[in-house]
């Protein structure tokens, strides 16, 4: 991509390893997280001095902790100096992820499902007739891939490989990876000396990077939102007073969400990170999960890094969000939605369109087969969910009744039901079947005649 | 669109500025502090910082074209002071029992007290920016200790013919929560910076609403109300104000 091309290193010292000049703005350097796609989403990678958090509430993934793996797998692959924090940090580095190609199976296996999905795509792509003013244009993409411009920047891991021992163990060795275990008996403060430690002793010729896969699980004791917010401040203020180092953090599940910190939690996450995204993923909702089914959850960003300038730079530099093309000139357009898959190899972040069957080229007016009649079993779902929520702060919260006037419907008798009995049981209602409703599409026997 | 109005900012004045994390309002922190430093040579600033490193003013400051020779040396200049509200601690503190990182709020007010003293001979209005007052709320300060300080600063400001800016974060938009009643009570000009409400867009960044304060008589000098907000597009060092309608796309 032309935005990313390399500047010549004017009168500055060399940078450090892995690293180079922000296209945007040049006091700032930036290094990869790993994947390219959230790279390009921060504005070209995450910068020196930034923080970064990964929030994900799912508790039944782990995508905040893959990303961290991405961190600490590029970090060792460029030369960076690692500190991982941890309960085991050492088990959390062994289970790392590595390049493709390092280990005993052969990378030139017989392809796997989405490659093969990807050639048959652009088999399929070729017979169709691309209307002629259209034939130069691009192919539509949803996502950045690493591009071969800077091979050491953003290197391509593979998730099946893990890291080889061996170069686990050199690492060790020239004290590359930095392991810090938390305590259970020690609060936040002693994690900020540890580090502080860390970063004066070390000199100014290496990038260092500081992972923290998994901030709130239960080794870091019982956490209060204070004294996270506390942690996350003091890891900020360090890291500006060592802008050699940057810091790439993942809350844990628990704790991404307005329910355990409080209203406003995630946005005072937000707040006190240079650069913050939430992935929420479809896992407890089986309505968005079959509404998106290439995808596996959805982007929030919540703050991107403008450590020298007003404007973050992936306002104007970030393709996935498409800010880009928009801003001044043209007018804007909104930014593009965001979403991440993990697929066996490696973890994508992609924009989110609708799929074909929701776009113009048919008119439908049956709902899909493969959509259930899911609008009351959506309610049902969330309604219960928040009513817990609430239930569990009452003494700090008035109760509120709410009830519906109408509830002699079959599709609102759910939520009433639910908002009235408070230990409602989570069962579906199945909602009364729909006619079936005439579909309406476009066909011609004669393609030749609307041939555009 | 000039936005500040140029007297705005003046003696005896506190300016509440509210944003949210989709609209945050540092460009308008940085903008009112290199209006105030360009309109003249003496002009003094003080920043109260709790999130922002001094990297960041410097270099946007610099980027902004601010390259007169007094702030060369910023860190050091006599005329932007800069005061990192961690790094202040009462003297005769314990280590052994207290964190490192206690905040004093005795400790700043004493010692802003004593640069808005110094300055006092000058003939020309101190500017002191506090920015972020809701993360001391966040990081565990009381709600009383902090209105407290907020009341002193606000004193001391009035005494020394300053004007101070206090910025608040908003994280449950609809409603206020206490220290924003507090701080309401107090401001002269509550400047609200929103973002839209359908979300980011390339041409515009957000935008910018100015509400009296209750102390103030009944003028409609500098209030912008929400229907009429002035909305801005964010540059890399500053922003562009426009009225609703008029951004570049659609003139």
């Amino acid at each position: 991509m032309s935005s990313f091309k390399r500047k010549t290193l004017s009168g500055r010292a060399t940078l450090p390893q892995g690293t180079r000049l922000s296209p945007f703005s040049t006091s700032t350097v930036i290094t990869s997280t790993g994947i390219p796609s959230l790279d390009d989403i921060l504005g070209g990678g995450l910068p020196l001095s930034c923080s970064l958090a990964v929030l994900a509430p799912d508790h039944h993934s782990a995508y905040g902790e893959l990303v961290q793996k991405y961190f600490v797998a590029q970090g060792l692959a460029s030369g960076q100096k690692v500190c991982i924090i941890h309960d085991e940090p050492l088990r959390f580095a062994r289970e790392g992820i590595w390049m493709a190609g390092s280990t005993l199976s052969t990378p030139a296996q017989a392809s796997t499902a989405e490659d093969v999905d990807d050639e048959k795509a652009s088999q399929h792509d070729d017979k169709i007739k691309i209307a002629w003013r259209y034939e130069q244009m691009k192919k539509f993409q949803t996502t950045v891939s690493s591009n071969s411009l800077n091979d050491d920047f953003c290197i391509a891991f593979d998730l099946t490989c893990r890291i080889p021992t061996a170069a686990l163990d050199a690492a060790r060795q020239s004290a590359q990876l930095i392991p810090i275990d938390v305590d259970i008996s020690e609060d936040g403060t002693a994690v900020i000396e540890q580090i502080e430690e860390l970063l004066s002793n070390d000199t100014n010729a290496h990038a260092v990077r500081v992972c923290i896969p998994a901030l709130g699980s239960p080794h870091w004791g019982d956490m209060q939102p204070p004294t996270v917010l506390t942690l996350l401040h003091s890891l900020r203020r360090l890291l500006h007073r060592y802008p050699n180092a940057c810091a790439s953090l993942s809350l844990a599940p628990h704790m991404c969400t307005d329910t355990w910190g409080g209203p406003g939690w995630v946005q005072k996450v937000g707040w006190l990170t240079d650069a913050a995204i939430s992935m929420s993923a479809f896992g407890a909702d089986p309505s968005l999960s079959s509404l998106f089914p290439s995808h596996h959850g959805i982007v929030q960003i919540l703050t991107l890094p403008a450590p020298h300038t007003i404007l973050p730079a992936s306002d104007k530099y970030s393709t996935l969000r498409g800010l880009s093309s928009a801003a001044g000139t043209m007018g804007g357009s909104g930014e593009n939605n965001l979403a991440f898959k993990c697929m066996r190899k490696r973890l994508i972040f992609e924009t989110l369109h609708l799929d074909l069957e929701g776009g113009v080229t048919e008119r439908r007016t049956t709902p899909a087969s493969s959509a259930m009649a899911l609008d009351a079993g959506m309610a049902h779902e969330t309604i219960p969910a928040t009513i817990l929520a609430t239930e569990g702060r009452k003494g700090s919260l008035a109760t509120v009744e709410v009830e519906f006037e109408h509830s002699k419907d079959v599709g609102s008798d759910g939520p009433t039901r639910a908002m009235a009995d408070i230990t409602a049981d989570d069962s579906l209602v199945p909602a009364k079947p729909k006619k079936p409703k005439k579909k309406v599409a476009f066909r011609s026997e004669r393609p030749d005649l609307y041939d555009f | 669109m000039q936005f500040p109005a140029p007297d705005l900012v003046s003696s005896r004045r506190l300016l509440l500025i509210t944003d949210q994390l989709p609209a945050p309002a540092d460009f308008l922190l940085h903008r009112f502090l290199h209006l105030h430093l360009k309109q003249s040579k003496t002009a003094k600033c003080i920043v109260l910082a709790v999130s922002e490193s001094l990297e960041r003013w410097k270099s946007v400051a610099s980027k902004a074209q601010m390259t007169s020779p007094q702030n060369t040396n910023v860190a050091h200049s006599e005329f932007f002071q800069f005061i990192d509200v961690f790094d202040q601690h009462p003297p005769s503190q314990n280590r052994g029992e207290g964190h490192e990182n206690k905040i004093s709020l005795k400790c700043i007010y004493d010692l802003l007290s004593v640069k808005l003293s110094d300055s006092r001979t000058n003939g020309q209005i101190p500017l002191v920016i506090l920015d972020d007052i809701t993360s001391l709320e966040w990081f565990g300060v009381s709600l009383l200790d902090l209105s407290r300080f907020v009341r002193a600063l606000r004193t001391l400001c009035v005494k020394m013919d300053a004007a101070l800016v206090v910025r608040h974060h908003i994280i449950t938009p609809p409603e206020p929560d206490a220290l924003l009643r507090h701080l309401l009570q107090l401001c002269t000009y509550h400047i609200e910076v929103r973002p839209l409400a359908s979300g980011r867009s390339g041409a515009v960044s957000g935008e910018i609403c100015v509400h009296l304060g209750p102390s103030m008589k009944d003028t409609n000098e500098h209030v912008i109300s929400r229907t009429s907000a002035l909305q801005y597009r964010l540059t890399e060092s500053s922003a562009v104000f426009f009225d609703k309608g008029t951004s570049t796309g659609v003139l």
